[in-house]
């Protein structure tokens, strides 16, 4: 009886549907979070008859084959790296990218991470730095008595220091982008790293050709749609119900079985 | 041995194979690009020697499993906003390079690999007109239009990237499935004649649950019956062998 394991690959799959939705929905109002799609695929066949066997010398063929499944299997687990919407916070260090690209940032063991989530403070000696305390490459230094600090679109940071008239710059934003951003590693703290599927990282300019802008005082909400969320968990939840079903209906079979021996 | 026994031993052995058909489907209710399956019995007329008061042989009928037919019709279209998840509307396959030879899917959740080729959750090359498609980080907004043209929009100029190669086949149940999503065939590719594609889109597996909910009770519910006639049997031959069998009393 092969439906009772087909039925749990069924119910393994969707649980795992359900994961995924729960961390895209706990991520919600997660600065600049990708949501996540499980994606499945069925498992390998049994040939009983193969399709398109020849079912006579005369040159007759049957149309169609016998080939049992096995189940369903977890494909992927993918991002869907479309555009969050930007939220205001009038914070001058907050940064939005609009468009493609990500921040780089250095880790502690001196690595370089990636992140789209531009809420950005100062450390004490007036580094740029993200929540965790890592510097953003290249390092942006906000001189002492700054009054006030722009940036634009293209990423040039510039500071008005106490005593002079004109506004000095005195950094340049970088952004970071890969042949295959779905492919990116992602490590928790918003951070993702490079991975040989996603290629090799690619700096350029904000703004330049293939690359977004930076939006200062705006944060990138997450992409998460609840309501798109909660269909597929209602979903997720009676695909699992009814795979529930097939194993109770192959119990039920096999209890009849055993029935006809008594 | 009676034949009744055999007779609902071979719906036994059809119900099994019924019902795993059946769980395949509902296991894959969520598998972009599924198509449905449904187990097709067919009667095997076999004849056997007459019983008594019969001249002849007679015939006796078993229900054999002839075939698992495919249910190719569209599945729903569901918005996932990928860029790179292409649905199919209407008929065709996508084309993909295996290591094993050219294989075909209906499962358009597509990404980019590490050298910017477009290809499949397993990272098999998705095939263009003119082999693979390949798609750089600046090349900018990435439009895939209704037949198929991928083409990348910068700064207003459009530059065309390719062209997805969808492909049909004459007898489109004898493809054979591999997993993955995959199928493979003999049969030469052909093209069909108005191909439909939509981006940022993948074709939901067209698995009907109310459908299989009720084939698996049915199948269940047969099955029961047929057990139920084999325990009879079983008690009737029982009973024959216990009564037939007494020692007459003296």
């Amino acid at each position: 009886m092969r439906a009772l394991s087909i039925a749990s690959t069924g119910m393994l799959a969707q649980q795992t549907n359900v994961e995924v939705i729960a961390n895209n929905l706990a991520n919600m109002n997660t600065t600049a979070f990708k949501q996540q799609r499980a994606e499945f695929a069925d498992l390998l066949y049994q040939n009983i008859q193969t399709p398109g066997s020849q079912t006579s010398d005369q040159g007759t063929y049957a149309p169609n084959g016998i080939q049992l499944g096995a189940g369903v299997r977890t494909a992927a687990v993918y991002r869907i790296l479309t555009q969050g919407d930007l939220k205001a916070t009038g914070n001058p260090y907050d940064c939005a990218i609009q468009g493609a690209g990500f921040f780089r940032v250095q880790q502690v063991d001196g690595t370089d991470a990636y992140s789209r989530s531009g809420n950005f403070s100062l450390s004490p000696q007036g580094q740029l730095v993200t929540q965790d305390g890592l510097i953003i490459q290249p390092g942006i230094a906000i001189p002492q008595n700054t009054m006030s600090v722009t940036i634009n679109s293209q990423g040039q940071v510039n500071a008005l220091v106490a005593g002079n008239s004109t506004p000095q710059t005195i950094g340049q934003f970088e952004l970071t982008r890969f042949p295959n951003e779905a492919g990116l590693n992602a490590i928790g703290n918003n951070l993702y790293l490079e991975t040989p599927g996603s290629g090799s990282p690619q700096a350029g300019v904000p703004g330049s050709t293939g690359y977004g802008t930076i939006q200062q005082g705006f944060l990138e909400t997450s992409n998460v749609n609840s309501v798109d969320e909660i269909t597929s968990l209602i979903t997720a939840q009676r695909a699992y119900e009814m795979n529930s079903k097939v194993i109770s209906a192959a119990d039920q079979m096999l209890q009849d079985t055993a029935r006809l021996g008594t | 041995m009676d034949n009744s026994l055999l007779v609902s031993l071979s719906h036994q052995l059809a119900s099994y194979r019924a019902i795993d058909v059946i769980a395949n489907n509902i296991a894959n209710a969520s598998t972009p690009g599924f198509k449905r399956e449904a187990a097709k019995f067919e009667e095997f007329v076999a004849m056997m020697r007459p019983a008594e008061g019969q001249t002849g042989l007679q015939p006796v009928s078993f229900v054999k499993d002839a075939g698992v037919m495919r249910d190719t019709s569209q599945g729903n279209i569901q918005q996932t906003g990928a860029i790179y998840d292409i649905a199919i509307t209407g008929p065709g396959y996508f084309q993909v390079q295996t290591p094993a030879g050219m294989r075909y899917t209906r499962d358009g959740h597509f990404s980019l690999n590490n050298e910017g080729n477009l290809v499949t959750s397993q990272g098999y090359a998705v095939q263009g007109d003119g082999g693979a498609i390949l798609i750089a980080p600046s090349d900018g907004e990435i439009v895939i239009a209704p037949d198929g043209t991928v083409s990348s929009v910068l700064n207003g100029v459009a530059n065309l990237l390719g062209k997805l190669k969808i492909v049909d086949f004459a007898n489109s149940d004898a493809l054979t499935k591999q997993g993955s999503n995959l199928y493979s065939t003999m049969q030469t590719p052909t093209v069909p004649a108005n191909v439909g594609v939509r981006q940022g889109a993948l074709e939901a597996s067209n698995v009907q649950p109310v459908i299989e909910i009720s084939h698996m009770i049915e199948v269940m519910r047969a099955y029961e019956a047929t057990a139920s006639l084999s325990k009879s049997q079983e008690d009737l031959m029982r009973q024959a062998i216990d009564e037939l069998g007494k020692m007459p009393s003296a």
